[in-house]
């Protein structure tokens, strides 16, 4: 079987990085989708699902990450994470 | 006046009885007697218990079921928490549901025990462990207190896992004092207010959780102990001074009948203080004194009424900040301003902008990077440097001054450049409000904390540009003398007494008077009713302390003559050390007023 991951490589401009609040944005709209949620920042690969690793991953402001999804509804989830990570997570 | 983690052994002569007196940091007012209860900040370590195959489903039943009682528990949690404390206290609880509900965090935990066969508290112990292990490796205080949080969901899981609720707090049933290393917010949340007579932690400052939650229920607390919880031995009694900041393990005989004595008459002096709350606070040959209340929590304003305050001299508005997210937005702010400045009116209320280390805005950052914090990126600096955070604060508190008893001001001014760029961000987001039809008090008075030597120094130019001054006496005096209070090694240095400091608060009186604006003191000083005679002779208009002390501030004021107080202000002011302007004005204090409360709400 073959599957497929939709990426793309963001850089955070949002003032705090991904910190508490911006950090429990993205798990909560993660955690709304089927598809499996992966960011990937140097050689760290975390699940974006999980408040604790993306808070291990401390991702400040400037930082580049890959957001990889896989699944059903991949291509929706891509698209709305990385508008959230583009609308600074709402936050300013 | 307090210190931290200075020690004094003190040994009774007639006794072979040794107490020990821990100081550490005032964060909520009142004295406490009672026995040691602890309350371990977290778990005991659990050990690793194997099960049998067949049980795997079992265990894994268990963790889902505590889970569920979990989250049951911590809805409460911050249900009650809003309540009794706010929006922004409720939502430290929102980031314990984060981490209960983490997906990867129960995958985690189910596979170990599918896997590894052992009892799920073990797994649970330990998969969490190794999370907290992992941010307290990170630098950064924002990543310590996420690892505090985790420690709170552990335990709170555990505690289901191993029985249910009534399995948690140990209640004590005769007075007890708290002793733990740190409170957790759902601790002190939970704490069994008709035993718990009183709390005295291992860490903590006067902004941590605990110490917001103690003030809010009123529970005397002291805070940043150092190692008392090792130091004392359950069912010890201790003596708890959350006015001066002193524990005392194993009290003798006489300290205890001494301090039985003075709680004593303190609750009847509070029961007779109470008579007092709706006269003015005036000497008795009718000088008024703006007697006000510091406040952390909006509602704190009913606290600052009931004990007779007529306005609010501090709303510290960095306990926004408490829930560790993102900075509060105008929304949130807005809210929290407009119910302080609604629940005093018409008596004012002053917001200080936020007075906050650089480390709350840019978590791991700048703690790195600064060795020498008080002298670092706070205050004003912080929010000068950053124009969006500071313009949404702005906003905030101009729309909560539409009922025109909103007065701001500015902490950490050093120079004057400071006054004038805070002063063009204001009136920029008044142009703002104005062309969105927005109403706010066109002519709300804009003060300035002098804290800092130089703003004594420049109190002539300074006072030009500002409608008010407000010393604060806790930086003022460390910055003054050299001295942080927190390093035992120089405590003795930090002394409010100081010459230096009293020609500062005159000097700053003076040049404010001279300008003819309103000079307040919001400092502990302030809550010293040891000072009360000296500053009101120094001049100040206006003294601010918290809530509960301002019956006994108001009792002294209300017992002394204008004159009297000038003149002993003015012997004070041509001594030479500090000692000598103590010892004058204890002498005075008893002189003239034997029956003052001072002499059993402050140790000497």
């Amino acid at each position: 079987m073959v599957t497929t991951v939709v990426a793309q490589e963001v850089t955070l401009k949002n003032k705090l990085g991904l910190h508490a609040r911006p950090a429990a944005h993205l798990v909560r709209l993660a955690a709304q989708y089927k598809s499996n949620v992966v960011l990937v920042k140097d050689d760290t690969r975390i699940d974006a699902k999980s408040i604790m690793g993306v808070m291990m991953l401390a991702a400040e402001k400037g930082a580049t990450l890959t957001i990889e999804c896989q699944g059903e509804d991949e291509e929706e989830l891509l698209a709305k994470l990385v508008q959230l990570v583009e609308d600074k997570f709402y936050e300013e | 006046m307090t210190r931290k983690n200075g020690e004094t052994k003190v040994s009774a002569s007639h006794h072979a009885e040794r107490e020990i007196i821990v100081r550490g940091i005032s964060a909520s007012p009142g004295i406490a007697i009672g026995q040691v209860h602890f309350l371990r900040g977290d778990v005991a370590a659990v050990p690793p218990r194997k099960i049998a195959p067949a049980e795997v489903e079992l265990e894994i039943e268990r963790l889902e079921r505590a889970i569920e009682e979990t989250r049951a528990a911590m809805l409460q949690s911050r249900q009650r928490a809003m309540a009794m404390a706010g929006t922004a206290v409720g939502r430290i609880f929102d980031a314990h549901l984060l981490i209960l509900e983490d997906q990867e965090l129960q995958k985690e935990v189910r596979g170990r025990i599918a896997r590894e066969q052992f009892s799920t508290e073990f797994i649970v112990y330990d998969t969490m462990g190794r999370t907290i292990e992992l941010l307290e490796k990170q630098m950064g205080e924002l990543f310590r207190e996420r690892a505090m949080d985790v420690r709170d969901v552990r335990a709170q899981l555990l505690r289901f896992l191993q029985g249910g609720p009534d399995a948690a707090p140990e209640h004590p049933d005769e007075p007890s004092i708290l002793v733990a290393a740190n409170l957790s917010p759902t601790d002190t949340l939970h704490i069994d207010r008709t035993h718990i007579m009183g709390i005295a932690t291992d860490l903590g400052g006067p902004t941590s959780h605990t110490a917001i939650l103690a003030r809010s229920f009123e529970i005397p607390a002291v805070v940043g102990l150092g190692d008392i919880s090792a130091r004392v031995k359950s069912s010890q009694t201790l003596i708890l001074n959350g006015n001066s900041g002193k524990v005392v393990i194993a009290p003798t005989a006489a300290s205890l009948k001494e301090y039985r004595d003075k709680h004593k008459r303190y609750q009847q002096l509070l029961a007779n203080l109470a008579g007092l709350r709706d006269l003015p606070a005036e000497t008795s040959d009718g000088h008024a004194i703006e007697l006000h209340g510091n406040i952390e929590l909006p509602h704190e304003v009913e606290s600052v009424r009931t004990h007779g305050g007529t306005g609010v001299g501090l709303f510290r508005s960095e306990y926004l900040f408490l829930t560790r997210e993102a900075p509060p937005g105008e929304e949130v702010q807005f809210e929290a301003y407009f119910k302080a400045a609604e629940g005093m009116w018409p008596g004012p209320i002053t917001i200080r902008t936020f007075d906050l280390g650089g480390d709350k805005l840019h978590p791991g950052r700048s703690a790195l990077a600064e060795r020498n914090p008080f002298l670092g990126w706070r205050g004003i600096r912080v929010s000068l440097s950053h124009p969006d955070l500071f313009r949404t604060q702005l906003r905030a508190i101009l729309r909560a001054s539409v009922k025109k008893n909103v007065r701001i001001m500015f902490p950490l001014i050093a120079s004057l450049w400071e006054v004038r760029e805070a002063k063009k961000a204001l009136d920029e987001a008044k142009i703002a409000l104005r062309q969105e039809g927005i109403a706010f008090d066109e002519k709300m008075p804009v003060g300035i904390m002098i804290e800092v030597p130089s703003a004594v120094i420049l109190a002539d130019q300074l006072a030009r540009e500002a409608d008010f001054f407000s010393v604060g006496t806790n930086d003022l005096i460390m910055y003054t003398l050299a001295a942080d209070r927190g390093n035992e090694m120089v405590a003795k240095y930090y002394d409010a007494y100081h010459p230096a400091v009293l020609w500062a608060i005159l000097d700053t009186v003076l040049c404010g008077h001279k300008a003819g604006i309103s000079v307040g003191l919001c400092g502990e000083l302030a809550a010293d009713p040891l000072a009360t005679a000296l500053l009101i002779g120094l001049g100040v208009d206006e003294l601010s302390v918290s809530a509960g002390i301002i019956p006994e501030i108001k009792k002294i004021i209300r017992s002394i003559r204008f004159a009297d107080c000038q003149e002993i202000a003015a012997r004070a002011r041509e001594l030479p050390t500090a000692e000598e302007v103590r010892t004058l004005l204890e002498a005075e204090m008893k002189r003239r007023f034997a029956d003052l409360p001072i002499w059993f709400t402050t140790e000497r």
